[in-house]
């Protein structure tokens, strides 16, 4: 068996199944850590897709920043074990014909063959060119032209056609830094802190003095 | 298909093994050089000058009991000394020890880095947690707190320096540096990337939450034995690292310092040895010299003095390779 | 590609159906909520990038990169808010946190 395909089972069996340990996990904290673990598969699953950027971006950004937010949080709250929600047995019905909607969506748009009364010749203009055909057939132009490593490609795009979003993207960020401080910070009153300009820049004469 | 496996786990071997008789070494190192700045001996009866004495100390964990708190989460207990110790050991994959000599020569491997020592601070957070200990608990908040401030002002250095090198491949980085090693365009870098990176292993003087004189030696006060030794060899195998990355990305790693006949009779490996061996010997002087910064002046120079330096350094070393037309090419 | 595109988008959509699973089962315990919003972030994201290597478009790759800075932006904002309700009302209950009241 080739090892791509075996990596990328075993990839997603464990991300899945830590997905499922996140939502069910009776100590939050397991939560957390499975949370991590489920981040973790999927930069792995994205380093077999050959964007090796963003497996580490991903493992940068959502492990070593967002999750370890989620674990001070839930460390330093005293969040409570609470039991699985147990009257799950009225979401049901509601749940139940919108899930099977959900699913007829998504099969109808990747599987073709699934929904054989719409065929995909339906909204073709000209049948030669155009049919929503359901093997794409992939072609790996830029291995073939000229090999751009994945960091490069997107620097060649980010900085240049979208720089707009990357600008909007910086704001962003800013206004959830100086939403998250402005929200938590406590000005305690009565704390003395240091002057560092103060004590540094003194007068040496004044302020040292020789003993014998 | 099995000469491949063979080979894969012998180059792996080749990397480790050597990186732990060096860690070993190092604690040695360590002790003998803040002894000679102290003026005494430091351990010199194990064997001839104490050379066995990083075996007589592993040893001595070795055969020790390990004790589980009661009320611990026993497997995240288990677990942590073992991520940090995976971790530290990760890092490694990556460093070229000489032309081509590079375990996996990853187009994004400052990145990689850069990733598994932000990862390195769930080592610490969860045994500080699962140790069901007040004290254990607040050393390890400290710390990855510290950790975490560290690393931001570590991966605006990296890029400056990735702005000057036109690549995040390390060996790419080296060879970009066969005309100047970066230490002598980039000096304030290497000098914040240094402090930062003290800052980041918990290394003195930003020791304040694993000093055994601070809060009972922080996160790993209730581990005994191979937890520790886990610990201790994790954390020496982080700094031998960053000493490495430092000489990778500041003093030209496997390249000698001038190109001409004499320089070039000493192979590239044994030129990167003799830059990690002189980075490590200054972190251990910086240790033996320098008295402990408090816990609230150390985040406040993470935060308001190194950050902004880097970041203004980012924009001055793009706008110098902007303004003058020198982009690097990759 | 080795791997068929409905096998990775398989993941994703499971991944995105956990999270949703987790909102509407844990609708007492906040933090889990968070993280199941995260969770449901991550599988979009994957089914960008799963779709820009497979269309050969850059664009997916370049909106998956905004959707992370998004994602850690709300996640940074939604705990702060949590850390301060929690320092206020002195418990993490959000059964009526609708109420004017503190």
């Amino acid at each position: 068996m080739n090892v791509e395909v075996l990596l990328f089972y075993i990839f997603s069996a464990i991300a899945i199944i830590s997905g499922s340990m996140v939502i069910s996990a009776r100590n939050p904290i397991h939560s957390v850590l499975f949370l991590v673990l489920v981040f973790c598969n999927a930069a792995g699953l994205l380093i077999l897709l050959e964007t090796e950027f963003l497996a580490m971006l991903f493992l940068v950004v959502y492990v070593g920043a967002i999750a370890v937010l989620f674990l001070f949080v839930v460390m330093m709250l005293n969040v409570r074990i609470t039991e699985l929600n147990e009257s799950i047995l009225r979401y049901i019905p509601i749940g139940g014909i919108i899930l099977l909607i959900f699913l007829f969506e998504i099969l109808s748009v990747i599987n073709g063959d699934l929904v054989p009364f719409f065929s995909s010749k339906l909204f073709v203009l000209d049948s030669d060119y155009i049919s929503l055909n359901h093997n794409l057939n992939i072609t790996f132009w830029s291995n073939q032209i000229n090999p751009l490593t994945n960091v490069a490609s997107l620097g060649e795009v980010l900085y240049t056609y979208y720089v707009y979003c990357f600008m909007v993207a910086s704001l962003i960020l800013l206004v959830a830094m100086i939403g998250a401080i402005l929200l938590t910070m406590r000005k305690r009153m009565n704390v003395r802190k240091q002057e560092i300009f103060d004590q540094v820049y003194g007068n040496i004469n004044s302020n040292v003095r020789y003993i014998n | 298909m099995i000469y491949f496996i063979i080979s894969w786990i012998l180059e792996i071997l080749i990397i480790v093994v050597p990186l732990l008789i060096a860690v070993a070494y190092f604690t040695l190192a360590e002790r003998k050089v803040i002894a000679s700045i102290q003026r005494r001996r430091g351990p010199n009866v194990v064997g001839i000058w104490g050379l066995l004495q990083p075996l007589a100390d592993g040893l001595k964990l070795l055969v020790k009991e390990s004790i589980f708190p009661s009320n611990s989460n026993i497997i995240i207990f288990v677990l942590a000394p073992v991520i940090t110790f995976l971790l530290s050991l990760l890092g490694w994959a990556v460093i070229p020890f000489g032309y081509t000599m590079v375990l996996s020569d990853l187009n994004v491997g400052l990145l990689y880095i850069f990733a598994v020592s932000s990862l390195g601070v769930y080592g610490i957070l969860t045994s500080g947690w699962a140790s069901n200990s007040k004290y254990a608990f607040l050393g390890a908040l400290r710390s990855a707190a510290q950790m975490v401030s560290y690393e931001v002002s570590i991966g605006l250095i990296i890029i400056s320096v990735l702005l000057c090198a036109g690549s995040l491949n390390l060996s790419k980085i080296i060879i970009a540096q066969e005309s100047i090693w970066y230490i002598i365009p980039l000096f304030p870098v290497f000098l914040m990337f240094f402090i930062s990176a003290l800052a980041e292993t918990n290394r003195a003087p930003f020791d304040l939450p694993e000093a055994e004189a601070e809060l009972v030696a922080g996160y790993n006060v209730e581990y005994s034995a191979m937890g520790f030794a886990l610990f201790f060899l994790g954390e020496y195998a982080n700094i031998l690292m960053m000493c490495a990355l430092c000489s990778v990305l500041f003093l030209g790693g496997w390249l000698p310092p001038i190109d001409i006949f004499p320089f070039t009779l000493i192979p590239g490996p044994l030129w990167f040895g003799l830059k990690v061996s002189f980075m490590a010997f200054v972190f251990i002087w910086v240790r033996a010299a320098y008295p402990r910064y408090r816990y609230d002046q150390l985040m406040r120079l993470g935060w308001k003095v190194f950050l902004p330096l880097s970041l203004a350094w980012v924009l001055f070393v793009a706008g110098i390779l902007v303004g003058f037309d020198w982009y690097p090419f990759y | 590609m080795i791997i068929d595109l409905v096998k990775y988008l398989t993941v994703a959509s499971t991944l995105f159906i956990l999270g949703i699973w987790g909102i509407f089962l844990n609708r007492k315990n906040i933090i889990i909520m968070l993280m199941s919003i995260e969770l449901m972030l991550l599988a979009v994201n994957l089914n960008f990038i799963i779709f820009s290597v497979y269309l050969d478009d850059l664009i997916g790759q370049v909106f998956a990169i905004f959707i992370l800075t998004v994602a850690a932006a709300e996640s940074a904002i939604g705990l702060s808010i949590l850390v301060i309700y929690s320092r206020i009302k002195g418990t993490l209950a959000i059964d009526f946190i609708n109420l004017m009241k503190g």
